[in-house]
């Protein structure tokens, strides 16, 4: 705004314009205020409501617009849902290079493929949840909302499962456990090698097989409002009970890492918001929704089934194949991959993979909305932006995936026990003496799971909730750090074991009978929120990138396998949340008691 | 105290302006620079432009808030425009604004400032 030095000029030199020698410009003070002010030019409703009226076939007309409307409605959009991305996947990236290059002294190793990777993942997990929202999850919803109505129970829980299926080979972590398949040394651990190169099909159906039985069993749940806790024991049993079993057997034991480590790959971005949906959906139309209580349980149980699935395949993988003839077919079929077809090579794979993900899950929900439900599709343009959009974001981030995030952990993860003992690709190792180096290596693991986990955004929505349920008891920044600092101790515990080569089943045995124990002791709130925060903390950036890099460290201390660190990040957070619940409990109980004693005290004093 | 008077407001106005949800904070920043004194935003869901964009209508947020500002008929042009430029609604989906006559108007009002205006008359 031009000061008001300006105006009195102007005035005066109207005055004074003839007398002086001086020559001053003439400005109309109105043409100045004109120019001030912004005008106002009143335009009738009427005349633009006639302008714009929808024509004779009662369709409207498309708006117009200019380049930079484009950009002004463009920006925000893409900004807000870039960021969120960024923040969940820079923290880990940043930490990860600073690691290797401080600690580790090391350079990383083709630095511009892992950051064009990582950008890639960045961009491919933003445009595929976008896609989510307008693409599936509008299915999801309405299929949830209407079916109950139309069909009997049974086809819904049919439906149910169905989904779970389809749902899972839509899951982006699933990628992951292909490719960390791919490191695995025949020889070192055969039935493993096995299983993620030649069942990997059958090994992702027995996965989606118990995420649609939990699916099943939690809008049950739903409908008839059954306490979690024996649910929760009953998936316990048969799944502890083979972990048992196989842990005796030396080829089969080294199975109960990979069985356990698909359980928290299953709770992902598209499992559990599209079972959800589905699920809250049927309750709702059952009259049963609208308990604070009811989104719970279904991710536990997601979790839990498919471990008891893929020991089951482990089992029947080794009754039909032995040992010998897998390193014996390994080594064959290493002599003729010399010529690998177009469609196996990088981004062709990865081009094929996104398709056979999402296609299916596409191809269900249609299906079931135009057989039992017999609605149209209600917004068609949208509907196909957002799946185009999640298949080419599903691409995208299998993409990344393989040059960004599994390259990096796998590269921190095969350099870190360059600390406590001699790699051959790091010279002068051991760089500290072993005692240090350890700790070293069980401090980034701690500090990698307990960052990853306080960055996420899923935990922060849980620990809201939370501290609505417990009434302000239960601390949303205490839920937050519990099970962060699970999380953390799960994750060195995993590292730790890989290094040592600790059987994995002695592990996790006693960590889940403790947990079924706790759980036992605990109040039903505190049980479902315990168990779900273990799924809630592992998610699509954290799980390819803890598994390649358990893959990596394995590979460095040559160990049978390096999996088992994810299972170890799940019981962590279940034993530290259910333990904090439990003393939140009994400190509450103490309060109250004293707060008796003191009453009867007084009121023994006044009578 | 004696409750038999109270100050009431008069030439005012209310500038009513309907946004994307998370715009308004910085509308009412700019609207508070231009002599607005106060602003109270709440939330609504409304949709209609949305919809014939086509495709970019995705990018239209259909939660909205709403800003409603009261101001001095004195200053309501002017905050105004500068609401107007800071929300861009002149690209469609950015939503609309408003301006509805009020017939009174009552809140705290400095008794210093009270007593000039008492003595102006």
């Amino acid at each position: 705004m031009p000061d008001t030095s300006d105006k009195s000029e102007a005035v005066d030199g109207a005055h004074v314009s003839n007398s002086g020698p001086l020559k001053l410009k003439k400005i109309r003070f109105s043409a100045f205020q004109h120019e001030l002010n912004v005008q106002q030019r009143p335009v009738s409703y009427n005349g633009v409501i006639s302008a714009i009226a929808p024509d004779k076939k009662r369709r409207r007309k498309r708006v117009k617009l200019r380049g930079i409307d484009m950009f002004r409605l463009l920006r925000p959009y893409v900004q807000v849902r870039f960021s969120d991305q960024v923040k969940a996947v820079l923290p880990l990236a940043i930490y990860l290079n600073l690691f290797q290059i401080l600690i580790l002294r090391q350079n990383i190793s083709e630095p511009w493929v892992v950051m064009l990777g990582l950008i890639a993942i960045i961009a491919g997990l933003m445009m595929f949840m976008e896609g989510l929202k307008h693409g599936l999850m509008p299915f999801s919803e309405s299929i949830g909302a209407i079916l109950p109505a139309k069909s009997p129970l049974p086809v819904v829980l049919l439906v149910a499962m169905l989904l779970g299926i389809v749902v899972t080979l839509a899951e982006p972590a699933i990628g992951a456990l292909q490719i960390a398949g791919a490191m695995i040394q025949p020889e070192s651990a055969p039935y493993l090698y096995e299983i993620l190169n030649h069942w990997s099909g059958m090994l992702v159906f027995v996965i989606g097989l118990g995420v649609g039985l939990a699916a099943v069993a939690g809008t049950l749940r739903f409908l008839y409002g059954l306490s979690l806790k024996p649910l929760i024991c009953l998936a316990l049993l048969p799944a502890l009970f083979l972990s048992w079993q196989m842990a005796g057997d030396p080829y089969l034991a080294e199975m109960i890492g990979l069985a356990w480590d698909c359980g928290a790959v299953t709770t992902g971005p598209v499992t559990v918001p599209l079972v959800l949906a589905l699920g809250i959906g049927i309750a709702g139309a059952a009259g049963k929704g609208g308990s604070p209580l009811s989104g719970f349980g279904i991710v536990t149980l997601a979790s839990l089934f498919p471990v008891t699935g893929v020991l089951l395949l482990a089992n029947h993988v080794a009754a039909v194949t032995s040992p010998d003839e897998i390193i014996a077919a390994a080594q064959a079929t290493t002599r003729l991959v010399s010529e690998i077809s177009w469609y196996e090579q990088s981004p062709m794979q990865e081009i094929l993979a996104g398709l056979r993900a999402i296609l299916p899950l596409v191809g269900f929900l249609l299906l079931v909305l135009y057989y039992l439900i017999g609605e149209k599709l209600r917004n068609a343009s949208v509907t196909i932006y957002g799946i185009s959009l999640c298949l080419i974001g599903m691409i995208v981030f299998s993409l990344g995936l393989t040059y960004g995030l599994t390259n990096l952990g796998s590269q921190s993860g095969s350099l870190v026990p360059a600390t406590f003992s001699h790699i051959d690709s790091v010279t002068d190792s051991p760089l500290y003496l072993f005692g240090i180096g350890i700790t070293v290596t069980a401090l980034f693991a701690w500090f990698l799971g307990f960052g990853a986990t306080l960055a996420e955004p899923a935990l922060n929505t849980l620990g809201m909730t939370v501290e609505n349920l417990t009434q302000g008891a239960f601390r949303k920044s205490t839920l937050i750090y519990a099970v962060s600092i699970g999380v953390g101790l799960g994750l060195t515990a995993g590292v730790l074991k890989v290094v040592f080569a600790w059987p994995l089943a002695w592990m996790l045995i006693p960590g889940y009978l403790l947990a079924a124990v706790l759980t036992l002791f605990s109040s039903e709130e505190f049980v479902n929120i315990a168990w779900d925060s273990a799924g809630v903390t592992t998610g699509p950036v954290t799980v390819p990138l803890v598994l390649a890099m358990g893959v990596g460290l394995g590979d460095a201390v040559s160990a049978m396998e390096g999996f088992g660190i994810l299972a170890m990040a799940s019981i962590g957070p279940i034993l530290s949340v259910l333990a904090t619940g439990l003393w939140i409990k009994w400190s509450v109980y103490r309060k109250r008691a004293n707060e008796d004693i003191q009453t009867s005290l007084a009121a023994g004093e006044t009578s | 105290m004696k409750y038999n008077e109270i100050a009431v407001l008069t030439d005012i106005a209310l500038i009513t302006c309907i946004v994307q949800r998370g715009k308004a904070d910085d509308i009412v920043r700019a609207a508070q620079a231009a002599g607005a004194s106060g602003a109270t935003v709440h939330f609504a869901r409304g949709s209609g432009i949305r919809e014939r964009l086509g495709i970019l209508g995705v990018a239209v947020e259909v939660e909205k808030e709403v800003i409603s500002i009261l101001a001095s008929t004195d200053h309501v042009d002017h905050i105004f425009e500068v609401m107007h430029k800071a929300a861009q609604l002149d690209t469609p989906g950015m939503g609309l604004m408003y301006v509805t006559p009020v017939e009174k108007a009552a809140t705290h009002i400095p008794p210093e400032v009270l007593e000039r205006l008492r003595g102006k008359k």
